[in-house]
């Protein structure tokens, strides 16, 4: 079977007002497979949102070509089959809920696409439960914290039945409690919904949870590795402006100390059992 | 400038359904010249006190004063007083109007009655404060830039007024690393030489371990910690307590405690961690 999305030598040119041109993508490779959790990283203006928004027909491609399971996304008979594919979840929480109540902003995405009445309660219903806000159907949005508000977004995505989530820094606005809200909800769609997930991050933390992390930099991907091997690249991730996730920071300046720990100390519980068998 | 906050208390929606209680009776004393970290979990009254010290909102009891002058008095002393406080939003939509990014940076100036010339230097050295290139945002059209670029551009126009006192709502949120180091830096410095306030608030605690002296915790409207950055940063059980992540070195350090190690555990930064493990390791003298 042909692999989720499939992405070849994809450019993407902005026009601007001035008649200048900027070039957000260019000779961008990748292929997500389906039930792959992916992590997004790199520096402000790289190209990741611009990435993003061809997942699901939001923009056309100006060079090169966009599958998502096997469907072109620049034949215009494809984007309404492409969206129902791929949902999208983006940073602000305040900008993505629409309606007056919970309930109704989940039912939006499935209302717009024809589902009967009846399918859509189910559906509604199913997306809450998943992201654990049932006891908030009927309250308005505003009265959720900023965590809730990224978990009803979540639900909204949902609701449409997606295989796929992109997430453009869903956490990035939120406390730490909403953080692992999101991050737990989002591990547990992918181990056990199977839903493929891009996550578009700034922290590193996070993108040390996927099984992939892609690195952009000048609008297109330089690294693509697994994260224990991304983060054994310190240098180069300094060199393009990223840090370490900070237990990886402190295991290298270990190693730089003398202390032998495995390349794959990634999280808190690697690096305190690494070091209690090492001493 | 010195500051205080008396009793202040704020309710949004007296009266109605939607009655709030954001901030009660607070107290605090900010002296010239602090760097001030503000923290706090969602909805604990952080915004609602950075307006006050703005004086943009109306305490509901209580008040502040800044340079021992009340805020909200008539006046051009209070005025002037007020216009020496800036504060960048945690959302720079509630801020940003103009047609091109260089008109935004430059209302507040021109506003203050500088003539075009020193109008146009402010407003370069702030965008470069914050990392953006004047020449080439500059003409931009605010709405067309990147949720990151748009914030900066916020923090941009407030540092074009030169503030005595900088609050910074959350000014990192959807930055990436290299942006806040490079913007830490300079505003570090920058307060430095000045000595103005610095006030930020933030979630990202090892940023703040290294930027400032003294953090203040709240939760529900109250202040519940007040007192020298590594203390407050290091006290986990206050941490967790109000929703907030424990540095991941602190964390670390507590962790290998409870294994029977015999380490410290206030070391709030990655380097300072790092040290600690390798002298009880054996690595190194002991505080090399
Ligand atoms: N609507 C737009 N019009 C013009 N240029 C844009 C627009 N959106 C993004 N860009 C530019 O495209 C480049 C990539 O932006 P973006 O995809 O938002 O990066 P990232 O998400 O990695 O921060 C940047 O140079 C940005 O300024
Ligand atoms: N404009 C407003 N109207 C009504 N309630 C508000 C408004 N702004 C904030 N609140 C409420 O006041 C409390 C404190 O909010 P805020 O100061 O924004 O906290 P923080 O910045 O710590 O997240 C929250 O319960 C919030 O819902
Ligand atoms: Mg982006
Ligand atoms: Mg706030």
């Amino acid at each position: 079977m042909h692999p989720f999305i499939v992405i070849e030598n994809l450019q993407y040119v902005y026009p601007l007002e001035s008649g200048e041109q900027i070039v957000a993508l260019r000779d961008v490779n990748l292929s997500i497979e389906r039930g792959e959790f992916v992590a997004l990283i790199g520096p402000n203006g790289s190209g990741k949102s611009t990435l993003a928004r061809h997942l699901n027909a939001l923009l056309i491609p100006t060079g090169g070509t966009v599958w998502v399971d096997g469907l072109r996304t620049s034949d215009p008979h494809n984007v309404w089959a492409v969206r129902r594919k791929v949902g999208m979840v983006f940073q602000n929480p305040d900008n993505q809920l629409v309606a007056t109540t919970v309930e109704e902003d989940v039912a939006f995405g499935p209302e717009n696409m024809g589902v009967p009445a009846e399918e859509i309660r189910q559906r509604v219903d199913e997306a809450l439960a998943i992201v654990g806000l049932e006891a908030y159907r009927q309250y308005p949005p505003q009265m959720l914290s900023g965590g809730q508000k990224q978990l009803v977004a979540i639900a909204g995505a949902l609701a449409t039945r997606p295989s796929c989530l992109v997430l453009d820094e869903p956490t990035s606005m939120l406390d730490p409690v909403g953080r692992r809200q999101v991050l737990n909800t989002i591990q547990r769609l992918n181990a056990e919904e199977g839903i493929t997930i891009l996550l578009i991050t700034h922290s590193m933390s996070e993108a040390a949870s996927a099984q992939r992390v892609l690195i952009m930099n000048a609008g297109t991907i330089v690294m693509d590795k697994p994260p224990a091997e991304v983060f054994a690249h310190g240098a180069k991730l300094q060199a393009l402006g990223l840090s370490l996730p900070p237990i990886v920071d402190i295991a290298h300046r270990l190693r730089a100390e003398g202390l032998p720990l495995p390349p794959t100390v990634l999280t808190l519980q690697d690096l305190v059992k690494a070091l209690c068998t090492s001493a | 400038m010195h500051i205080r906050v008396e009793n202040l208390t704020h309710i949004y929606n007296q009266g109605t359904p939607l009655e709030r209680t954001a901030l009660h009776e607070v107290n605090l004393e900010i002296e010239a010249g602090e760097r001030i970290g503000l923290v706090g979990p969602t909805g604990s009254g952080k915004s609602t006190l950075v307006q006050h010290l703005a004086g943009l909102l109306q305490p509901t009891t209580g008040r502040v004063l800044l340079a021992g002058t009340p805020i909200h008095s008539k006046g051009a002393t209070a005025r002037s007083l007020r216009l020496q406080v800036g504060l960048a939003f945690q959302y720079p939509e509630d801020q940003i109007f103009e047609q091109s990014v260089f008109r935004e940076v430059a209302f507040g100036p021109r506003n203050l009655g500088l003539d075009e010339t020193e109008v146009k230097a402010r407003v370069h050295w702030a965008l470069e404060m914050v990392g953006l290139d004047p020449a080439r945002i500059g003409p931009r059209m605010p709405f067309t830039l990147s949720g990151g670029e748009r914030r900066r551009v916020a923090l941009a126009s407030i540092l074009a007024m030169r503030p005595r006192v900088l609050i910074l709502d959350e000014p990192t949120a959807g930055q990436d690393p290299q942006g806040r180091r490079a913007l830490w830096e300079k505003v570090g410095q920058w307060q430095q030489e000045t000595g103005m306030t610095l006030i930020i608030v933030s979630h990202a605690l090892e940023e703040l371990a290294r930027l400032v002296e003294r953090v203040i915790a709240l939760r529900a409207g109250r202040v519940v910690a007040d007192g020298p950055t590594r203390e407050v940063l290091s006290d986990a059980r206050l941490l967790r307590d109000i929703g907030l992540d424990v540095p991941e070195p602190v964390a670390l350090l507590q962790a290998l405690r409870q294994a029977g190690k015999d380490v410290r555990t206030d070391r709030l930064l990655p380097a300072e961690a790092a040290a600690e493990i390798a002298s009880a390791w054996g690595l190194r003298r002991a505080g090399a």
